[in-house]
């Protein structure tokens, strides 16, 4: 039998695709079910969006930074306001803050719902989807009386946030966190503990420590494989040194440290943890203004900043250069989905076909992060 | 021993966990659906239940428009032609083009703010499909028109005023900068 | 059968000196006519309404409701369409081998019908080895999928034909053990005989009558989902890694005819389930006329087939999908030991006990209502937890 002639496939798995999590390609070589070798290619959601930057100035760019990760608009809307006051040092109000902080958690649990959501569909499991789907809807209903629109909220301004929260809001963000912690543990008992989606997942696509530090992962993908690591702890901005909560870590339960199934419950565990933090934020919300005041047509100083925020993808890092003219001289955002598609290449020799699909959707890669 | 429990323990883990998630899919058939059935099955229409922030197709009051451009400069894709000139003869400003372009709008709420009536607002209508490219561009001046001088104390025209309280009540929405009236406008 | 086409003879129908092997063959066309496309094919295609339906209300939405009253035409709407598309077939596909493939699924499809015990004389064609008919012609899927993957000239359907195949011929194995069990204890392969051996009661059905027949129920079922491509085992299909596996190069109806295979499998899984294990078309006998005990009858079958089609519907929707190595795992290492075991200790039952041992039948029916029970409380569980209201419409 080894005399028996065998040749590599070469696949392409292409832009269009009903499970890559945008458009994304990748060039297999396979052997059969077993891969030798996945290349990503990315490219073709590029819009030129830090190239806009610079013909629209400080306040218009603020919707354009929805477009860069719409999944959570909240986070880069933030990390642009946060590089602008940096830059011209405008002090936000209290009230802003906690209004940031709360609008920033409840985009984080509707990011990570979609995430899992669509893991579990790429498992082959359908209606985890749509329950993830309809609570996510639910947290928008609340969001579009916040700020009026769904998806690309432009809710922040450089200064603070645009609108304060409506009368009667208080209540129902409290009566929607109420219904979503048994929602949470239903879905667990739907699938995270399903004995069939727990083999798919474990020992899965492991990523080392030292790797998921050489390869620059972040977010969940970097806690999946033990390393402690958030921004809202560890480099704290906005109002969150006055709210208590836990960082999970991945833990190695289910298989190797690292693998799949770490990632997903770590981000399961984060959502439980976003609702610990909206509790605290929505009780301790102070009264005040939500609004510095920034001139209309902002200047703000010649120099250079960075900023880092944890968005729902990890450390987001937004770099701003200024000439001391009304339009940025250069704009530059590093997100977490270029990094975690760089660690794919290495992973997927000795993966199969099926766990291409589910490594994908675990480092939770958003097309539009990755090109901008 | 070890494989022998391993395999017990992998056959009593698929039955129990299964069972539980056809307990969990189970109880959904006794729940409502979330679907809204629109368009034909609602109670109510939909642009009647979004809030008042809503932020849907762009539309604009002329009667409390000033002609000031705020909301021209302030968007960041431009979509709005804006012309008004000064009048020789009588020497007041007239509007004479108020184009949007809602194709090109990304609903982002920039021209709103700024303005200093409520004039240019967001409504509540989404629903802005049509067969050509040219209906999307919402020519709201017909003849030209005096710009809107704002009064010093409340407006007495019964005419205007309402228009005018529901546009300064859509304003009073947006948060004020610093807890006070926004800043007037700084020289360019 | 026999009976039937004496009697229409003997009417002078077809004349006097008509030869009886022309009307046999006729009267059997005829009726196959009858069961292949008035019941068969506009099943599968209900089925396809009635899954989206269930599958809604699962995810919590409502499913087709607008073509026809609560959605009912929807399957014709689809057909139509699929009808009405372009017929595309790849430059360098294989195009008689590509053609083919559709026809091979749904003959896999429909042949096991002639068997279906419908009722106690309302079957197709008695034949005394009907179980072993039944199993070895759904077999023929697996040369219409592997066809379909190789004449597709598409790597992607290659990979999905040949998973599938596979897995078909991978599964057919401890299907066939767990239907011994049955076929020890009743000593024919006939489907009316295993039926004639059972009772109407839950407790005189094969399902409950010793613990090894309920594990061999079991594993026939989730033998006879993987055979049928059903989630969990949906792999050849698995749309989020092949679009759409085997089928992914056709178009409009070709596309069509695989999916209506596997809606129409749905039927045939539940048969057998019911006629080997629940009991079939028993009835309490409450009527001496023939015809009424037929209708009672009838129904009783199409009430059990349809309760495990619309079981099938629903792991379908709460399931993951296995990986290709995992379904190997499942298949030869856990359900063949544990067929043989359940082979070798029904063997040892029936030779200790021939006539069955009424006393296991209550204790098995009691765990099975205990089960039941248990279900039902972990379903209120999480209705209450959820807080959302209950509510029961189906129809909205």
């Amino acid at each position: 039998m080894s005399t028996l002639h065998t040749e590599e496939m070469t696949l392409n798995m292409g832009p269009q695709h009903p499970s890559t999590h945008g458009v994304l390609r990748f060039v297999v070589r396979a052997d059969g079910e077993v891969m030798r070798e996945a290349i990503p290619d990315v490219g073709y959601l590029h819009r030129s969006i830090e190239k806009i930057a610079e013909k629209v100035g400080y306040h218009g760019f603020m919707p354009y930074t929805d477009r860069v990760d719409y999944v959570c608009a909240m986070f880069t809307n933030q990390g642009w306001g946060m590089a602008c006051e940096k830059l011209a040092h405008i002090e936000v109000p209290r009230r802003g803050e906690y209004c940031r902080v709360i609008a920033a958690e409840f985009n984080r649990i509707a990011s990570h719902l979609l995430s899992v959501g669509a893991m579990a569909m790429d498992i082959g499991a359908v209606t985890p989807f749509t329950h993830a789907i309809r609570e996510r809807e639910m947290i928008n209903d609340l969001i579009e009386e916040l700020c009026g629109a769904r998806l690309t909220f432009n809710y922040m301004r450089i200064g603070g946030v645009a609108w304060d929260l409506p009368p009667g809001w208080r209540e129902k963000a409290l009566a929607y966190l109420d219904h979503f912690d048994p929602i949470l543990e239903e879905y667990n008992a739907l699938i995270s503990w399903n004995k069939i989606y727990v083999e798919r997942l474990a020992n899965v696509g492991v990523i080392t420590p030292a790797d998921a530090i050489n390869y620059n992962l972040v977010g969940p993908n970097l806690r999946a494989c033990g390393i402690k690591w958030d921004i809202r702890k560890d480099i704290p901005y906005s109002a969150y040194p006055d709210f208590e909560f836990e960082v999970p870590i991945g833990d190695g339960h289910w298989g190797k440290l690292g693998d799949s199934m770490d990632r997903y419950v770590v981000r399961i565990r984060e959502m439980a943890q976003s609702a610990i933090i909206l509790r605290q934020a929505l009780a301790k919300i102070p009264p005040g203004p939500v609004l510095a005041k920034v001139a209309r047509n902002f200047k703000p100083p010649a120099g250079e900043c960075q900023i880092r925020i944890e968005s729902g993808r990890g450390d987001m890092g937004w770099y701003l250069v200024s000439d001391g003219t009304g339009y940025p001289w250069r704009v530059h955002v590093r997100t977490g989905s270029f990094a975690a598609m760089g660690i794919i290449q290495k992973l997927s020799a000795g993966l199969m076909i099926a766990d291409l699909v589910t490594l994908i959707a675990s480092l939770d890669v958003i097309a539009p992060e990755i090109d901008r | 021993m070890s494989a022998v429990s391993e395999y017990a323990q992998n056959i009593k883990d698929t039955v129990f966990t299964i069972f539980e998630g056809m307990a969990v899919t189970a109880s959904h058939f006794m729940r409502k659906p979330y679907t809204v059935q629109y368009p034909d099955r609602m109670p109510v229409r939909v642009q009647d239940t979004l809030p008042f922030r809503y932020r849907g197709i762009l539309e604009v009051d002329l009667e409390i428009c000033t002609g000031c451009l705020a909301c021209e400069r302030a968007c960041p894709i431009d979509c709005i032609v804006i012309v008004v000139d000064k009048d020789p003869q009588t020497r007041q400003m007239l509007l004479s083009q108020f184009d949007i372009d809602i194709a090109k709008c990304m609903y982002c709420g920039l021209c709103s703010e700024p303005c200093p009536t409520g004039s240019i607002h967001h409504t509540t209508e989404f629903e802005g499909a049509d067969y050509s490219l040219e209906s999307l561009i919402r020519r709201f001046v017909k003849d030209p028109v005096i710009a809107y001088k704002p009064k010093k104390g409340p407006e007495t025209d019964p005419r205007i005023a309402p228009i005018l309280n529901r546009g300064m009540s859509y304003l009073d929405q947006w948060a004020q900068p610093g807890g006070e009236k926004p800043a007037e406008e700084e020289p360019a | 059968m026999e009976t039937l086409i004496h009697n229409v003879i003997a009417s002078g129908a077809f004349g006097h000196n008509a030869s009886p092997t022309l009307v046999a063959a006729i009267v059997i066309f005829v009726m196959s006519a009858v069961v292949f496309l008035g019941v068969a094919f506009p099943f599968a295609g209900i089925v396809s309404w009635a899954e989206r339906r269930v599958w809604a209300r699962i995810q919590s939405r409502v499913g087709p409701n607008r073509v026809g009253p609560q959605g009912f035409l929807q399957w014709l709407a689809d057909g139509v369409k699929n009808v009405c598309k372009e017929d595309i077939i790849p430059d360098e596909a294989d195009a008689p081998l590509f053609k083919l493939a559709p026809y091979l699924v749904i003959l896999a499809f429909i042949l096991p019908w002639a068997v279906m015990p419908f009722s106690s004389s309302l079957i197709l064609a008695d034949m005394n080895v009907g179980i072993l008919y039944m199993t070895s012609v759904t077999a023929l899927t697996v040369v219409g999928v592997l066809m379909a993957g190789w004449a597709s000239n598409d790597k992607w359907s290659l990979i999905g034909g040949i998973r599938s195949a596979a897995q078909i011929v991978s599964y057919e194995i401890p299907a066939g053990l767990s239907i011994f069990p049955v076929v020890m204890m009743t000593g024919t392969l006939s489907m009316q005989g295993i039926i004639r051996g059972q009772g109407w009661a839950p407790q005189h059905w094969f399902l409950f009558a010793n613990p090894f027949t309920f594990v061999a129920a079991n594993i026939l079922y989730i033998s006879a989902l993987a055979e049928g491509n059903r989630t969990p085992f949906d792999l050849p299909e698995a749309e989020s890694e092949l679009v759409a596996g085997f089928a992914t190069e056709y178009s409009g109806m070709r596309y069509l005819f695989f999916f209506m295979a596997e809606w129409g499998n749905l039927f045939i899984i539940g048969a057998i389930i019911t006629t080997l294990f629940l009991g079939g078309w028993q009835f309490p006998h409450v009527s001496n006329n023939v015809v009424v005990m037929n209708i009672l009858q009838l129904i009783s079958f199409n009430v059990k087939v349809l309760f495990l089609v619309f079981f099938s519907m629903w792991i379908r929707a709460t399931l993951p999908r296995v990986r290709i190595d995992q379904l190997m795992t499942v298949c030869w290492k856990y359900f063949v030991p544990i067929a043989f075991v359940n082979m070798i200790g029904t063997a040892v039952w029936v030779a200790i006990w021939p006539d069955g041992n009424a006393a296991m039948g209550y204790i098995m029916f009691a765990a099975g209502i205990a089960l039941t029970v248990v279900f039902v409380q972990r379903v209120i569980y999480y209705l209450k937890r959820s807080r959302m209201e209950v509510y029961f419409n189906p129809t909205i």
